[in-house]
């Protein structure tokens, strides 16, 4: 019994728990593949494609930042007198969280899962299994997924994803053997994963996030991501694994496996942070409305638009930022 | 308006121009070049081999401060809590926090060296300030980096702050700061900067 709640929750952990600081960070894991001619392509790439970008997005802009842009190379020194109120607080989300006390108990008790049994066990399997097989792995989970993906992008009417996310699923499923590889994602094929879960749909609904809970084994949440998390349990096949030990055992190793692929990740954020807590309830919602404004199929090169980072974000208005 | 002041208007103008560019040719570069050449001389240090962490901690602390403006950026991190602060505050507070930032992002940095960097655009914010919108590529998957930066007195393109799978870090100090400040003073507060320094070297 001990052994199968140990699972539980390393499985747990994972599914959610540290996910989107995790994410937010892992540009730290390391990659074998050796580039040195990297810097040169960064070099070349970007002129061709960035040039026209710019252009495209020209009609977009509201006008008067533009006005101001031109104006600046005279403007430079008068401009950069320092007036608080031109910090963009629009900008800043904030959530409440009216149940901080037991928010703050169960980020102690994921923080310890993660240091005492998630970590271990993850350090000791990539001792064992190396890089290459533990991608692959994850990405047969990923590619069980898929139904998550598609699902919510056809509840967000997002045609071009729902499609990009069948084609994935087809070419991976046969040419990528059952989902270890992802051809489909490569730069050939160019059908990049459409990361889209229920969370992210009622959001696209207008739904807000409500308030912030913090679940043990799952990690940071809201109502609203609570309510998605339920919808993608019923939408991932693994789910319906029986007896119920199989499907936890799967999730467990899942779990392992994806820890095991962003070690020092969670380490990072929390050694960044003078309060780790507040910084992961920050970074967390941050994500997460983000990924709800980035309506819309993800392609690649031309990426997801951040419309004008100066955007006041949704539901924020000025005024509503320095209290909290 | 006469011809001949509209000339004298356009002689002045050109006039101007042509000593800019002459004078300042800092002030051509683009804020993506900039940020470009900045990245790129970081990758060079992480690339070399042969350097020792330390030497590479010392470089990369020389180009963070070409890069960054840790004033600009602590002013961002505080937002109105910065009017907090005393003059003197301020003098403490601000190598206070660069060094948490150092310690956490140095190790970080260090930690990996062979991502292909991709840099898409630049996306204007407003006024003076532009965002460069770059992707670290691993084998797995891409990361989005963006990195914000102003114009500042001398003309020159410096960051203020980091967009990493858009979370945004100095929007991340911020609502740290805004919790620690709303129950402590500002003497306090750089207590607890000085406290996690003290931790981050044990």
């Amino acid at each position: 019994m001990r052994r199968l709640l140990c699972v539980l929750a390393l499985s747990a952990c994972v599914l959610a728990g540290f996910a989107p600081g995790a994410h937010a960070s892992s540009a730290a894991v390391p990659t074998g593949e050796a580039t040195p001619a990297a810097a040169s392509d960064a070099l070349s790439a970007p002129p061709a494609t960035s040039e026209p970008a710019v252009q495209e997005k020209e009609p977009e802009k509201p006008a008067a930042p533009e006005d101001k842009a031109e104006g600046d190379s005279e403007a430079g020194e008068d401009d950069f007198d320092y007036d608080m109120e031109d910090v963009p607080a629009a900008e800043q989300v904030t959530i409440a969280d009216p149940w901080e006390p037991f928010n703050r108990a169960m980020f102690t008790f994921n923080d310890r899962l993660y240091f005492w049994v998630l970590k271990p066990v993850a350090e000791g399997y990539s001792a064992v299994v190396p890089e290459p097989a533990r991608v692959s792995v994850g990405n047969f989970f990923s590619n069980l997924r898929a139904p998550i993906r598609f699902l919510n992008c056809v509840l967000q009417a997002n045609l071009i994803g729902a499609s990009t996310e069948l084609f994935r699923f087809m070419l991976n499923s046969t040419i990528g053997v059952a989902g270890l590889f992802d051809p489909a994602g490569g730069e050939e094929i160019g059908l990049l994963r459409q990361d889209e879960d229920f969370g992210q749909t009622l959001g696209a609904y207008g739904l807000g996030q409500g308030f912030y809970i913090v679940w043990p084994f799952f990690g940071p949440s809201s109502p609203r991501d609570t309510v998605g998390m339920v919808g993608d349990f019923f939408s991932y096949p693994i789910s319906y694994l029986d007896p119920w030990y199989v499907w936890t055992a799967v999730r467990g190793y899942q779990a392992i496996n994806d820890t095991s692929l962003q070690i020092g990740d969670y380490e990072a954020i929390k050694d960044a942070a003078l309060d780790p807590y507040i910084s992961i309830r920050n970074a967390y919602i941050q994500y997460r409305q983000k990924k709800v404004e980035e309506r819309g199929a993800t392609i690649p090169k031309s990426e997801p638009d951040v419309p004008g980072a100066g955007t006041p974000a949704r539901g924020v208005g000025p005024e509503a930022a320095p209290q909290q | 308006m006469t011809t001949k002041a509209m000339m004298k208007r356009w002689v002045v103008v050109w006039g101007v121009l042509v000593l800019m560019l002459g004078a300042a040719p800092v002030q051509a570069a683009t804020p993506l070049e900039t940020v470009r050449a900045e990245v790129n001389k970081v990758l060079e240090v992480l690339r070399n081999k042969s350097l020792k962490e330390e030497v590479k901690r010392e470089k990369l602390r020389v180009i963070y401060n070409e890069m960054f403006d840790q004033e600009e950026l602590s002013k961002w991190c505080l937002g109105r809590n910065w009017n907090k602060l005393s003059e003197a505050q301020r003098k403490e507070f601000l190598p206070l926090f660069q060094q948490v930032l150092e310690k956490t992002y140095g190790d970080r940095i260090l930690a990996y060296s062979d991502e292909k960097i991709v840099f898409d655009k630049e996306v204007p914010i407003t006024g003076n300030r532009v965002e460069v919108q770059t992707r670290a590529v691993t084998k797995s998957k891409e990361i989005p980096m963006h990195y914000r930066v102003f114009k500042n007195k001398s003309g020159v393109w410096k960051c203020y702050d980091i967009v990493v799978e858009n979370v945004s870090l100095v929007m991340n100090y911020r609502s740290q700061f805004n919790e620690i400040l709303a129950k402590n003073s500002p003497d306090e507060l750089i207590n607890i900067l000085r406290k996690k320094v003290k931790d981050q070297k044990s």
